[in-house]
């Protein structure tokens, strides 16, 4: 018994060291990329040289600062529409047999392999047509499309790690479908809920090349104006807004994690 | 869940009249990002002395451009476009005719420029020549002396030490100049082909904006690169680079930009009077000296350059600019052609 | 009768909204471009309909886009098996081997990249990767003396690029198919004396198949399609097929061969699929 405690902790060193070099990865671009908005040159030259002049540039660049807003009030709309209408079709799959499921779930992967270069053409072309026209709204409709197989393959994949027996006990002790949904199902899926909304708002916020197409002119989101900036000329501007997005939004999901027990304590 | 509709309906009516702004008094800009139009500066005058506002939008391909108009009518009023694809929108009904008459200042442009006849469709106007540039092959002067031929692309001292832009019109063309043909009807294509794929080992990296082609040359990526000339002097004159820019023997890419009004502009008379604006000596002597530009069309405001700037001292020299050919309009399938050579060069690049 | 009708229309509420959603942004876009793909000519000039099969017979004579498209499959698994090799232990150790506030904590880091632009995460790559840049003055402090490390504008750079872009969709599935299992299962296995690698093979490997599959299509499926971070980061190394794809919309207007490639390269992502599920299936069941 002692050997195997003594391995688990060998095992759990090795663990942890593992783990923080993963974080160390995925942290070497985003600490770099704020490092990179303190620092002099505009051509990102080291070495560091500290200075703070491209938050003063920003603070009067107006266009970039509307295109955050724009780009956190769509991501937000988009991911309470699209948790919601792929929460519920993902509970569908995983609860019932249908005829048809298959292929509805098979036409979930158009919209995540066609590049979406081509699905933001066919889209702009389309809404031209019917009169939807171009703008945030027509925004809203391509982020949500384009959210939802993530929702629904995220929440099933909860889902499909709890079979449905809970559910079927509910409704042997006599709860409505519509309780045992909400009062059952939901709670077992909000993990997974929780999780795709993450995706939901990461696909919108970062989603440029439908917005790209979409956005009407004056009015752009923050993608569109970044990948404008690259050929203009990619100031430490750019690095600065994304900096104070990070951590705006980092205090805001903290806030949200603690109210919500997401990363879960089961 | 009833506050989550709640919210959701509050911030959906937000997003929606957020779509929605007001065309009156508004100029609204199609163009290139950061290519003259959207200078802060240019912008204050403007509206001081008009009291219409300046709104831009951007794209990043000469497709774009057209799918934007086609797709948005009554959306633009004044729009950016190359001479080789004014007539395509004319064509096609995007841009309309412009009454010479209404912009002061279009007698002081170049006649050779202003009266192209690429700016026109069935012999009517539809572009107003704004400026013109190169394109050809720029260095680092610290590292390199650069001859007068193309070959130099070619030459085995620069191997791996190349920038190309990634676009096939352009790399078609220099091919087609190195290989002595009609840049703009090349016709022994095997021949480009294989002057392509001998460029193999000399290629470091493709570059796509001006700003990448300032970080490459600064982090000495390339020795040797196909350039803009107006990029070249902005990149000498404004970040104080060692750049230098030549013209082989064998000719360079020459292009033409001109300013259009897009059809059913809501602001007819604002897009007019910016079109007048930006062709002014005004304007272009600030961005040149300021900022750096491309040689403008507009003989009155070259004249007013001091006398050793690039764009009054090389560009302005007829000599030197005699051999230029000026990109042609091309047709479809000629595009579709060179687009297919130059991306299985680059599969072969890959390999 | 009547529970067949009501679970209908449970069905259909459940699934309706989402498909109507989806039909009117993504599908009839799509049909659309579908029918251009078998035309002579996009939507726009002066054109008549007329159908032809050349744009996809392009693929199968052209062996340049052949090759492209082998380079884009050959990223796509690159990348999905380096996010596996690394996701996997990782939501492994985060969602057995760390407790409480720690876990959350950690967690929450793991997913907090996706909120920083992926154009500019991107861009921070070629500073990290380009010579002189930290990558090299990094392993020059700790090795000094040793040939300048350049790896930008290679298919090493594409791949780190594009691992770093989607790890956390890995990390973040397999976190929700590892935290369903019970304890007390791998407790009981344990207690009957089975060993660390058959518990991994007979019980978390296989309960863990769910999310390890619905990460490895969110990242094997738009890896094949990506054109951006190829561009960005593999310079001469950065041709595939997205970019292919996406220089027939921004380059020329061949919408037609455009069209016709990404339905090929849908129709190569959904084989390889249906190649793979019953696999996956199998080892659900048997599980």
């Amino acid at each position: 018994m002692n050997t195997h405690r003594l391995l688990c902790r060998i095992g759990d060193g090795f663990g942890k060291v593992f783990l923080f070099l993963v974080l160390f990865f995925l942290y070497v671009p985003i600490v770099v990329l704020a490092l990179m908005s303190f620092n002099e040159s505009m051509h990102y030259q080291l070495p560091f040289e500290f200075s703070t002049r491209w938050y003063v540039d920003l603070a009067s660049n107006e266009r970039l600062l509307t295109a955050s807003f724009n780009s956190v009030m769509l991501a937000l709309v988009n991911t309470v529409i699209a948790t919601i209408l792929g929460t519920m079709a993902a509970f569908a799959f995983a609860r019932y047999r249908f005829r048809g499921r298959t292929i509805l779930q098979l036409l979930l992967f158009p919209p995540i392999t066609i590049p979406w270069l081509i699905i933001g053409v066919s889209m702009l072309v389309l809404f031209f047509w019917t009169g939807v026209g171009r703008g945030l709204h027509a925004m809203l409709l391509g982020h949500v499309a384009l959210s939802l197989p993530y929702v629904i393959i995220v929440v099933g994949a909860r889902l499909a790690s709890f079979g449905p027996e809970l559910e079927e006990a509910a409704a042997s002790l006599g709860a409505t479908p519509l309780q045992s949904f909400l009062r059952v199902s939901v709670p077992v899926m909000l993990p997974g809920m929780v999780a795709a909304s993450l995706f939901a708002f990461a696909v919108s916020f970062d989603q440029f090349v439908i917005s790209y197409f979409l956005a009407a002119p004056g009015i752009s989101v923050l993608p569109v104006e970044i990948f404008s900036a690259i050929r203009k000329g990619f100031t430490p501007e750019v690095n600065a807004i994304s900096t104070i997005m990070i951590v705006v939004s980092m205090s805001v999901f903290l806030i949200f994690a603690r109210i919500s027990k997401f990363g879960g304590e089961r | 869940m009833r506050k989550i509709g709640l919210l959701t309906t509050a911030a959906l009516a937000l997003v929606l009249t957020a779509g929605q702004a007001s065309a009156d008094g508004e100029v609204r800009v199609l163009n290139w990002q950061g290519y003259g139009t959207d200078e802060a500066w240019a912008i204050e005058a403007f509206e001081a002395a008009t009291g219409y506002e300046v709104v831009h939008d951007y794209f990043n391909s000469e497709q774009e451009m057209l799918t934007k108009l086609r797709t948005s009518p009554g959306a633009y009023d004044v729009v950016l476009i190359n001479s080789a694809f004014t007539g395509q929108a004319a064509e096609e009904g995007l841009i309309q005719l412009i009454d010479p008459q209404v912009i002061s200042n279009f007698g002081d442009l170049s006649p050779g420029l202003r009266d192209a006849v690429e700016f026109t469709y069935e012999g009517d106007l539809y572009g107003v020549a704004w400026t013109w540039g190169l394109t050809s092959i720029a260095y680092d002067m610290t590292e390199v002396e650069p001859g007068n031929t193309i070959e130099i692309l070619w030459d085995p001292q620069y191997a791996g030490r190349v920038g190309l832009r990634d676009d096939s019109v352009e790399n078609v063309s220099f091919a087609a100049l190195a290989t002595g043909q009609d840049m703009n009807n090349p016709h022994d294509l095997d021949a480009i082909r294989e002057k392509l794929r001998a460029l193999k080992p000399q290629i470091r990296t493709y570059w796509a904006s001006e700003d990448e082609w300032n970080k490459e040359f600064t982090a000495d990526s390339f020795d040797v690169s196909t350039y803009w000339s107006g990029s070249a002097s902005r990149s000498a004159k404004a970040f104080d680079m060692p750049v230098g820019f030549m013209i082989p023997k064998e000719g360079a890419i020459a292009w033409l930009d001109g300013l259009s009004v897009a059809t059913d502009a809501p602001n007819l008379d604002g897009a007019q009077k910016f079109i007048d604006y930006m062709v002014s000596p005004e304007h272009y002597v600030r961005w040149d000296t300021e900022v750096g530009a491309p040689a403008s069309a507009n003989n009155e405001a070259i004249n007013q350059l001091p006398e050793d700037f690039f764009n009054r001292a090389v560009m302005g020299d007829p000599e030197a600019t005699a051999n230029l050919q000026f990109m042609a309009p091309l047709t479809d399938e000629q595009r579709e052609t060179f687009l297919e050579i130059w991306t299985e060069t680059k599969a072969y690049f890959a390999e | 009768m009547r529970v067949e009708t009501r679970r209908r229309w449970a069905i259909t509420g459940l699934t309706g909204p989402a498909y109507l959603w989806l039909t009117v942004t993504i599908f009839l876009p799509l049909s659309a471009m579908l029918y251009f793909s078998f035309q002579k000519k996009g939507p726009f000039g002066k054109h008549t309909s007329e159908f032809t099969l050349k744009h996809y017979e392009a693929f199968f004579t052209k062996d340049y886009l052949q090759a492209l498209t082998w380079r884009s499959l050959e990223m796509g698994f690159h990348t999905t098996a380096l996010c596996l090799i690394i996701g996997f232990p990782a939501a492994y150790i985060l969602a057995k081997r760390i407790k409480g506030r720690w876990r959350e904590a950690l967690f929450l880091l793991v997913v907090l990249p996706f909120w920083s632009n992926a154009l500019v995460r991107i861009f921070s790559w070629t500073i990290v990767l380009r010579p002189d840049g930290f990558l090299d003055r990094a392993v020059h402090l700790v090795l000094p003396g040793i040939p300048p490390i350049d790896l930008t504008d290679s298919y090493a750079a594409i791949i780190i690029g594009l691992t770093h872009s989607y790890l956390p969709y890995m990390i973040l599935t397999c976190y929700l198919s590892l935290q369903a299992i019970d304890d007390s299962l791998i407790e009981a296995a344990r207690s009957m004396g089975a060993r660390a690698h058959t518990i991994l093979w007979r019980i978390i490997l296989p309960l863990s198949i769910p999310g390890l599959a619905a990460g490895t299509v969110l990242i094997f499926v738009p890896v094949i399609g990506s054109f951006f971070e190829p561009k960005l980061l593999g310079g001469t190394q950065g041709a595939m097929i997205g970019t292919v794809i996406e220089e027939q919309f921004t380059v020329v207007s061949n919408w037609p061969l455009g069209g016709a490639l990404s339905f090929i390269l849908l129709a190569i992502i959904l084989l390889i699929l249906g190649v793979s599920s019953p696999f996956l299936k199998q080892h659900m069941r048997t599980s």
